[in-house]
């Protein structure tokens, strides 16, 4: 896989006016109002698709928009899923290996910095401990966060149940979902790659992470009992079926939006439900990216293109080669055309709950997941860290805070 | 391969058999009365399990293992192809193993060993993206292949019900029906210990009956402790109770290398999370394109190909042309004490077969014929419009005529020495020569 991606590294410099902004700068609409935060990634599907008339996720398409707002112009940051997840929580772009899911846990080899010192440049999976990010910010304010991970642990010789990660430089053997056996009955549908807490060693080398990135179904209704168990900010992986990035799932479940559905039909009105949520709560359901593209079969195999579609003014970042990028693959006799053409996300679109959105809100504004890092940023009052400092990626605002 | 993404009804006839097994295997676990928990292989620096007593499921269980009289001819137990004294595999050298009512007639395939993966191996599934584009770019990069089942070619999803089949296959124990399971049951000796544990009209119901015997093999397997003994020279290495030898340890190096051998790649050789010992085995599907094996009398029949997961043996992968010519990758523990490699029997030493991994394409007329017109027919056990399913994209397959070959001769002793680590210490002296 990394020939895919092995079309060199170029570094490019971006001059940004808003780098190093204040904290007062970093005001929200509702910053001071919101405390609690709720970040759900689902995996994988098409704006068109999971909010279209015939959508198999109606849960999320119809009650959940009607009970907030719809981002429709809601992106992903990359393909194919781990620089997703980065970018979420760090703001930063993606590497040749990250893009690739780290199919090996490399540690990131720095040979620079670019952008106000605020992305590294270099390749690997695991950024060093200088690379800051969401929970360190948050805890550098005395803020609370958690990472809730569908099925981690669920096979202990796969991974821990706190912290699950593979050991450094090591194959990552959660890339594929383990189905139920005797040993375990339930399967292990957990993938690191969905899990971006284990991709910075400010946090995985920190004891926070084994109290903190934990199994989700044996701790976020327990912790939302009260606020005062309830973290500021909470990230939600759910499994790779129950995000509906299987389909059929390995444990025989459906998968796909259906299970996607299904997950949040269950764990939606516990969180709104809760005390913190009720309180001061917003809930961000998002996808990591869409695969709008193509595919052409031919006599000799097949072309497959991803658009790679950007929003937001969204920027490459130093560490990735220029686009299109094109591999050519054998397979026995068939030989598949893999061309990835730009290297965004997609259009996704995000749904998003809280007492400050009036139901039924409906916004067509470009967003992305720089957006929501900076927009969870603001809410919190915290400097902007790695791409959500540029002020293109813009900030969740008075189309989306629609209830104060 | 572009077959096996055009499935969508058939793998949803999977998803359903899937959730009817789990479901099935959910109950099994806890139908039995248990009196203790099933051996724990997984704990950390664990060497030997704890002595335990078996539940009366296991019980029993382990007395039908080993009871001839539950074949047609009265001679054939479970533990005749699945010795204990040979990692619960074969005792000798032959390719396949000789059964049927007269001891007449040949399986079809090498008998695996039943050490160490029946409580982990996961049901047979393929995992498959949801997104169609993503589905195609797994496929181009090779990622998720099938995975699971218990057998080479992962039919069977559970111990228990892979039991009934030899009992009526009739190159094996060759019952013609659970009838003749049940009668040969009823008087057997442990037939009141049967009615006991479950149920005292059960051995008036074949059916239940063949499900029962399943049942109670099931538990032995999973409870006995000398399925998981975890005693081997490589198991006291990792717990820092020996050293590996210069030999030994090169051939790990070797066995791990991902550039080199990248035996590691499916025969996982790492400690888990928790600091359990690895199995040696992925449970994946994997095509090698081994060489027809005339040892086999089925292979004397033209157009007779043993084409694992598509068949003919299994059924329901028929129609997935992509998975032709994929059998189960095996564990390698006790691998040095075999005397027959790979699914059909086709090698008898552990030399040879590592020879092949590594020559198969710098020196392929070393492993297979000449056909019609001249040239070397490589991967001859699979029909020529299927070719393309063997795996060339991963080391060391990837290579051709010409070329150096992964490992020389000293690589391969060196291997030789690492995989012997792996016998477990009831199994040393069984070496492959001496079976032969």
């Amino acid at each position: 896989m990394a020939v895919l991606m092995a079309a060199g590294i170029g570094v490019t410099i971006v001059a940004c006016s808003d780098n190093g902004s204040s904290a007062s700068q970093n005001a929200s609409l509702v910053s001071g109002k919101v405390k609690h935060v709720w970040v759900i990634t689902l995996e994988n599907e098409n704006y068109s698709t999971t909010f279209g008339a015939s959508t198999p996720s109606p849960y999320l398409a119809k009650t959940l928009t009607s009970q907030g707002a719809l981002l429709s112009g809601y992106y992903g940051t990359g393909h194919v899923s781990l620089d997703n997840y980065v970018s979420m929580l760090s703001g930063q772009p993606g590497t040749p290996q990250t893009v690739s899911d780290c199919t090996t846990y490399t540690d990131f080899k720095q040979t620079g910095t670019t952008f106000q010192d605020q992305l590294p440049v270099g390749t690997g999976c695991v950024y060093p401990s200088n690379v800051k990010t969401l929970p360190d910010q948050l805890k550098a304010k005395s803020l609370t966060w958690k990472g809730y991970m569908g099925d981690m642990g669920n096979d202990p010789a796969r991974e821990s149940a706190t912290c699950g990660h593979p050991a450094l430089n090591a194959v990552d053997l959660t890339q594929t979902a383990e189905a139920p056996s005797a040993a375990v009955p339930l399967g292990d549908q957990y993938a690191t790659r969905h899990n971006p807490f284990m991709y910075f060693h400010s946090i995985i080398d920190s004891p926070d992470c084994q109290s903190n990135v934990v199994n989700l179904d044996s701790n976020l209704q327990n912790d939302l009992a009260s606020i005062s168990t309830t973290a500021n900010f909470n990230f939600i992986t759910p499994s790779l079926c129950d995000d509906g990035h299987d389909a059929p799932c390995v444990d025989g479940r459906p998968g796909g939006l259906v299970s996607a559905d299904a997950f949040l039909q269950k764990w939606i009105p516990i969180i709104t439900a809760s005390p913190a949520y009720k309180a001061d709560g917003l809930i961000i359901i998002n996808f990591d990216e869409s695969t709008y593209g193509s595919v052409v079969p031919s006599s000799t195999g097949v072309t497959i293109t991803f658009n790679g579609g950007i929003c937001c003014g969204q920027l490459p970042g130093p560490n990735l080669g220029s686009y299109p990028q094109t591999s050519t693959i054998a397979m026995g006799s068939a030989k598949y055309v893999l061309t990835y053409a730009n290297y965004g996300g997609d259009n996704t679109g995000a749904v998003l709950l809280s007492p400050f959105i009036k139901p039924g809100t409906v916004t067509t504004t470009g967003y992305n997941h720089y957006s929501m890092l900076r927009s969870i940023e603001d809410i919190f009052g915290l400097d902007h860290i790695g791409y959500a400092q540029e002020p293109g990626v813009g900030t969740f605002g008075a189309d989306v805070f629609t209830g104060l | 391969m572009l077959n096996s993404i055009h499935s969508e009804n058939h793998s949803a006839k999977k998803s359903t058999f899937l959730a009817v097994l789990l479901s099935s295997l959910v109950s099994m676990l806890s139908l039995v009365g248990c009196t203790s928990k099933p051996a724990k292989p997984h704990a950390a620096n664990t060497v030997k399990p704890a002595i335990h007593e078996l539940s009366p499921a296991a019980s029993l269980g382990r007395k039908i293992f080993f009871d001839p009289t539950l074949s047609a001819s009265g001679r054939i137990a479970c533990a005749t192809c699945h010795d204990p004294a040979h990692a619960y595999g074969p005792p000798n050298a032959l390719a396949a193993q000789i059964g049927g009512r007269n001891l007449d007639r040949q399986g079809a395939r090498a008998v695996p060993s039943l050490r160490y993966t029946l409580l982990h191996v996961p049901l047979w599934h393929q995992e498959r993206a949801a997104s169609r584009m993503e589905r195609f770019e797994e496929l181009a990069k090779s990622d998720n292949p099938p995975t699971g089942g218990l057998g080479w070619d992962g039919r069977f999803n559970t111990p228990a019900a892979q039991a009934a089949f030899p009992l009526l296959n009739p190159d094996e124990m060759a019952n013609v029906d659970a009838e003749h399971v049940a009668a040969a049951v009823r008087k057997a000796p442990y037939a009141t210990e049967f009615r006991r544990v479950f149920g005292e009209y059960v051995l008036d119901d074949p059916q239940k009956t063949l499900a029962a015997v399943g049942t109670a093999v099931e538990r032995f397997q999973f409870e006995d402790p000398s399925f998981y003994p975890f005693n081997s020279r490589f198991d006291q290495w990792l717990d820092g109770r020996i050293n590996l030898t210069d030999a030994e340890q090169r051939g790990l190096a070797l066995f791990n290398d991902p550039a080199r051998g990248n035996c590691a790649s499916c025969h996982l050789s790492q400690r888990g999370a928790d600091g359990s010992h690895p199995i040696f085995t992925d449970f994946q599907f994997e095509a090698l394109g081994v060489p027809r094996n005339p040892e086999l009398k089925a292979n004397q029949k033209a157009g007779y190909y043993d084409m694992g997961l598509c068949g003919p043996a299994r059924s329901d992968q028929r129609g997935e042309r992509g998975f032709c010519g994929m059998f189960r990758t095996p564990t390698l523990r006790n691998v040095a004490t075999r005397g027959a490699f790979f699914h059909n029997g086709r090698f008898h030493s552990l030399h040879e077969a590592l020879e092949f991994y590594v020559e198969r394409d710098t020196n392929p007329e070393k492993w297979y014929g000449k056909g019609a017109s001249g040239r070397v027919e490589k991967f001859d056990d699979i029909p020529k419009a299927l070719r393309g399913n063997v795996d060339v994209v991963d080391e060391p397959l990837t290579r051709h005529p010409g070329q150096a070959s992964a490992w020389n001769a000293r690589d391969i002793d060196d291997i030789v020495a690492f995989l012997n680590t792996l016998t477990d210490a009831d199994t040393k002296g069984s070496t492959t020569q001496e079976l032969r």
